[in-house]
C-alpha cells in the first residue's frame, strides 16, 4: 500500500509541477479572472464629450424644431435615465437581481458615453448643397465644427399627390463621426418627421403609440411545487456547465496518465519499476496520482464557477448535493477512462501509435456532447433514461438529467452509480491484464484483437 | 530453504517459439552464479519469470522461500537488461524514489543516495536531471537502484554492456562486494569471458534448454585440456615429425601457431616435454578451454557446423555482439 502511495505522489507531483500544467491549467482561469476585473475598468474610460453643429435644411419647416428638441442635452439625458431604469428593471427580473443592476449601471454609462452637446442650425431652403457639404470636411474649433448635414425631402411630411409613400431625408456626416451620434440623430429625425406627419393629419400621437404597444411577457413554468418564472438560458447552461466540468477534469487526468505511461514504457524505466512493485501496484498508483490531478482541475474550475455564481447571487440555482454527486460521478467516470488510458499507454510504445486505439475512446466521450440538447430538453424521455444506464457515458447523461429542470427519481441515480461501479471494476480488470502484458511488449503496435488476446493470456 | 531460487520444470512459450524449455534450477544462498548463453537463448525471459514480471506456462518457481517474487520483492535487487530512468527527474530524487519503492516501509534516504553516488564517482550529479547523464553514468545510477536497499538476492541482467573498461572494473568490484556482504548474486551475460572472471558457478542455456549447470572448477576439470599450442622458433621449421607421435590426434596450423590435439588420457606434461624436444619453440602452452570453447563444444556436439557457423556462434559470445533490442 505504501508503494502505491509513493507512486501516486510521484505521479501527481511530476504532472502538476511541470511548466505545461501550470500554464495550461492555472494560467487560463487566472487570465479570465483578470479580464473580469479589468473589463469594467477599461469600459469606465469614457469617450470625450462630443460637441458641434448639425445643419438641417428643412423645406417644410416642420421637422427641424422637433429634431432640436429631441437632441437637447437635457432631453438626451432624460431618455438615458429612462433607459437605465428600464435596464435595471429587466436586470432585477433576471437571476442575480441586485448584483446585475450594480454591474449594469457602469456598463450602460460606458456604452452611451457622455451626453453630447449638439447645436442644431437651420439652413435656408435656397441652399448650395456643395458648399454646405464642404463644411463637413473643414476643421475648426470643436464646438463650431459641423458634424452632420441633413436635407429633408420636400415630401417627407406631406405626401405628394398620387404617391403611396412619404419622402425621407438625405444624411451627410463628417468622417469618423461617433456612431452613437449618428444613431441619436437618426432616431431624432424619425421622431420629428413622424411627429410632423401626425400633426398635419390631426391625429393623436399618444393614442397611436398606445395602439401599437404589446409588452413582451416572460413565460412561467408550472410545476408540481408551484409556478416559477422560466429561465431558459440558465436551464440550458447549467447542465452543460456541469458536464463540461466533468468531461474536462476526467479527460485531463486520463490524458496525462496516457502520456506518463507511454513515457515510462518508451524510456524503459518500467522494468526498473517492476523490479520494485507489481504491475497492479504500478497501475493503481498511477491511476490514483492522476485522479489527484483531475481533482485539482475539478476543484479549481468548480470553485471558480461557485465564486462566479456567488458574485451574481445565483448560488441558489445549484443544489449542494449536486456537487457531491459530481464528485461521485467524477470518480466513476475517471476510473473507467483512466483504465482505458492505462491499458492503451501500456500497449503502445509511442504516442503516435496510441492514436488509433484512442479514437474509439474519444468518439465515446463525444457522445455526451451530442446528447446535451436532446437530454436537457427532455430529461426524462426513454432515450435519456436508457442512456443514463449505459457505461461509460452513463455518468455524463445522468449529470445532465440531474441538473436539468426535472431531475430523475433518486433510484435511477443510484442505479446509475451502481452500474458505474460495476463498469469501474470491469474496466480495471481489463486494464490490469493489458497493462501487465503490454508493458514489456515492444514492436508492432497492437490492435484491439491483440488486446483481447493479451487479456486471455494474462 | 537453503536455495535462494528454485525452478521446477519451468516452460514459457511466445506464440510458437519456446523461449524456455522445462528448466530446472536451484541456486543456493550466498552464491555468485553466472547465467550465460548467446542472445536470444532465454536468459532474460527466465529472469523475468523469476521476478514474476512474466509468468511461466508450466512449472514452479520459488524465490527466497516464497512462491512468488512478488512476496519477496523488497529483498530482491534487479538490474534489468531493458533499463531506463525518468528523463526529467533529478538523479537524487530518482534514487530516493526507487529506494522508497524498494524498501516498502519507510522512505528513501538522501544519505544513502549520497553515499552511493560517491562510491561510483558521481557525487556531483545529484541535482542533475537524469537525461543529462551519459549512458555509462545512467548505468551506474541504475546499478545503485538495484543495490541501494541492500537486497538478499541480486539479479543483474547484462550489467556491463556499454561500459568502458574502467567502469567495468569498478562495477565488478561493487558486485564482488555485494557478494562478500552475503548477497546471492545471479549475473546474466552473453559475454562468456565476463562470467568466467566473476562467477564460481555457471548455468548455460541455449535455445531455451539448459546445457550446462556446473561450477567453473568442475567445468575445467571435465573439459580437460587436450590441446597444446606452440610457436616454433623458426617459422620454416619442419613439424612433420610430430604427426608420428602416438598421442597426437591431429596437428593444425593457423599463421605462426600450431595446435596439437591430444589423444584422450594423454599426460599433458609429458606431451609438452616431447614437443619441445622435437621442435625448438618460442612459446608452448597447455590450452585451457574457455567457457566459450566449452559452449561451442556443447552446442556443436550433435551437428557438424561449418566454419562460418562456428565463427558466428563465437562472435555472439563476445562483448561487441549486438544487444537483443537496441535501446
Amino acid at each position: 500500500m505504501r508503494k502505491i502511495v509513493h507512486i501516486a505522489v510521484r505521479e501527481f507531483l511530476s504532472t502538476v509541477l511541470t511548466r505545461g500544467f501550470i500554464i495550461g491549467v492555472l494560467v487560463t482561469p487566472l487570465m479570465i479572472a483578470v479580464m473580469i476585473i479589468l473589463m469594467p475598468l477599461l469600459m469606465n474610460e469614457q469617450a470625450p464629450r462630443i460637441e458641434g453643429e448639425i445643419a438641417v435644411i428643412d423645406p417644410s419647416g416642420e421637422v427641424h424644431q422637433g429634431l432640436a428638441d429631441y437632441l437637447k442635452p437635457e432631453a438626451i439625458a432624460e431618455r438615458r435615465g429612462a433607459l437605465k431604469e428600464f435596464a435595471s428593471e429587466q436586470m432585477q427580473k433576471m437571476p442575480g437581481g441586485a448584483a446585475n443592476e450594480a454591474l449594469a449601471e457602469p456598463t450602460l454609462n460606458a456604452l452611451l458615453g457622455e451626453v453630447p452637446n449638439l447645436d442644431i442650425v437651420q439652413r435656408p431652403a435656397d441652399f448650395d448643397l456643395e458648399s454646405e457639404k464642404r463644411l463637413l470636411t473643414e476643421e475648426g474649433p470643436t464646438e463650431d465644427r459641423r458634424l452632420a448635414l441633413i436635407v429633408v425631402h420636400e415630401d417627407a411630411v406631406q405626401r405628394q399627390d398620387g404617391e403611396e409613400n412619404f419622402g425621407s431625408y438625405d444624411f451627410f456626416v463628417r468622417e469618423k463621426l461617433d456612431d452613437r451620434i449618428v444613431d441619436e440623430v437618426r432616431s431624432g429625425l424619425r421622431h420629428a418627421i413622424v411627429d410632423a406627419r401626425i400633426r398635419t393629419t390631426d391625429l393623436d400621437r399618444d393614442y397611436i403609440e398606445a395602439l401599437t404597444q404589446v409588452p413582451r411577457v416572460r413565460s412561467t413554468t408550472v410545476t408540481e411545487e408551484g409556478e416559477k418564472e422560466t429561465n431558459e438560458v440558465v436551464n440550458m447552461l447549467l447542465p452543460a456547465g456541469f458536464m463540461i466540468l466533468l468531461l474536462v477534469s476526467v479527460l485531463t487526468g486520463g490524458q496525462y496518465l496516457l502520456t506518463t505511461t507511454i513515457e515510462e514504457k518508451s524510456s524503459r524505466v518500467v522494468e526498473v519499476l517492476l523490479s520494485a512493485v507489481s504491475p497492479m501496484q504500478l497501475m493503481t498508483g498511477k491511476i490514483l496520482g492522476q485522479m489527484g490531478v483531475g481533482l485539482v482541475i475539478l476543484a479549481l474550475y468548480a470553485g471558480m464557477g461557485i465564486v462566479g455564481l456567488v458574485s451574481f447571487a445565483l448560488l441558489g440555482l445549484v443544489d449542494l448535493a449536486l456537487l457531491i454527486y459530481l464528485l461521485i460521478f467524477y470518480v466513476i467516470a475517471y476510473f473507467v477512462l483512466a483504465s482505458m488510458m492505462a491499458a492503451i499507454g501500456a500497449a503502445v510504445t509511442e504516442m503516435r501509435e496510441a492514436q488509433t486505439l484512442m479514437t474509439p475512446v474519444m468518439v465515446t466521450l463525444m457522445i455526451p456532447w451530442l446528447l446535451w440538447l436532446p437530454i436537457t430538453r427532455n430529461p426524462n424521455s426513454i432515450f435519456a433514461t436508457v442512456t443514463s444506464f449505459i457505461p461509460p457515458i452513463n455518468t455524463f447523461v445522468m449529470l445532465l438529467r440531474m441538473t436539468s429542470t426535472s431531475p430523475p427519481p433518486t433510484w435511477q441515480v443510484w442505479l446509475c452509480i451502481a452500474i458505474g461501479l460495476i463498469s469501474v471494476w470491469g474496466a480495471l480488470w481489463f486494464a490490469a491484464k493489458v497493462f501487465r502484458v503490454g508493458l514489456l511488449m515492444f514492436g508492432k503496435p497492437p490492435n484491439f484483437a491483440t488486446l483481447i488476446k493479451w487479456v486471455k493470456m494474462a | 530453504m537453503n536455495d535462494a531460487i528454485r525452478l521446477n520444470g519451468v516452460t514459457k512459450t511466445f506464440g510458437t517459439k519456446v523461449a524456455v524449455n522445462n528448466l530446472d534450477l536451484s541456486i543456493p544462498m550466498g552464491a555468485l552464479w553466472g547465467f550465460i548463453g548467446p542472445n536470444g537463448a532465454g536468459k532474460t525471459t527466465t529472469i523475468r519469470m523469476i521476478m514474476s514480471i512474466l509468468f511461466p506456462d508450466k512449472g514452479e518457481i520459488q524465490v527466497l522461500g516464497k512462491a512468488s517474487a512478488l512476496e519477496a520483492k523488497d529483498r530482491i535487487g534487479y538490474l534489468p537488461e531493458e533499463r531506463g530512468v525518468y528523463k526529467k527527474m533529478k538523479v537524487g530524487a530518482f534514487l530516493k524514489y526507487m529506494e522508497s519503492l524498494k524498501r516498502g516501509s519507510g522512505k528513501g534516504s538522501r544519505r544513502h543516495v549520497r553515499q552511493w553516488l560517491e562510491r561510483v564517482g558521481l557525487e556531483d550529479v545529484e541535482h542533475k536531471k537524469c537525461e543529462e547523464l551519459s549512458k555509462g553514468m545512467q548505468q551506474k545510477v541504475q546499478f545503485i537502484c538495484a543495490v541501494i536497499h541492500e537486497p538478499e538476492l541480486l539479479i543483474l541482467d547484462e550489467p556491463f554492456s556499454g561500459l568502458d573498461p574502467i567502469n567495468m572494473l569498478l562495477l565488478r568490484e561493487l558486485v564482488l562486494e555485494q557478494s562478500r556482504r552475503g548477497a546471492t548474486i545471479i549475473f546474466s551475460t552473453h559475454v562468456m569471458s565476463q562470467a568466467e572472471q566473476l562467477c564460481d558457478h555457471v548455468v548455460m542455456i541455449h535455445d531455451g534448454d539448459k546445457v550446462l549447470d556446473e561450477s567453473l572448477d568442475g567445468i575445467r576439470r571435465r573439459f580437460d585440456p587436450r590441446t597444446i599450442l606452440f610457436e616454433p622458433l623458426d617459422n620454416e621449421a619442419d613439424v612433420s615429425s610430430l604427426d608420428e607421435l602416438p598421442w597426437v590426434e591431429k596437428v593444425s596450423r593457423s599463421e605462426r601457431e600450431f595446435a596439437i590435439s591430444l589423444v584422450p588420457d594423454t599426460d599433458p606434461g609429458e606431451a609438452i616435454r616431447q614437443v619441445a624436444a622435437a621442435v625448438p619453440t618460442s612459446r608452448i602452452e597447455l590450452h585451457r578451454p574457455t567457457l566459450e570453447d566449452v559452449f561451442v563444444r556443447i552446442v556443436t556436439q550433435s551437428g557438424d557446423p561449418s566454419a562460418n557457423e562456428l565463427s558466428q556462434l563465437r562472435a555472439g559470445l563476445r562483448e561487441d555482439a549486438g544487444r537483443e533490442v537496441s535501446s
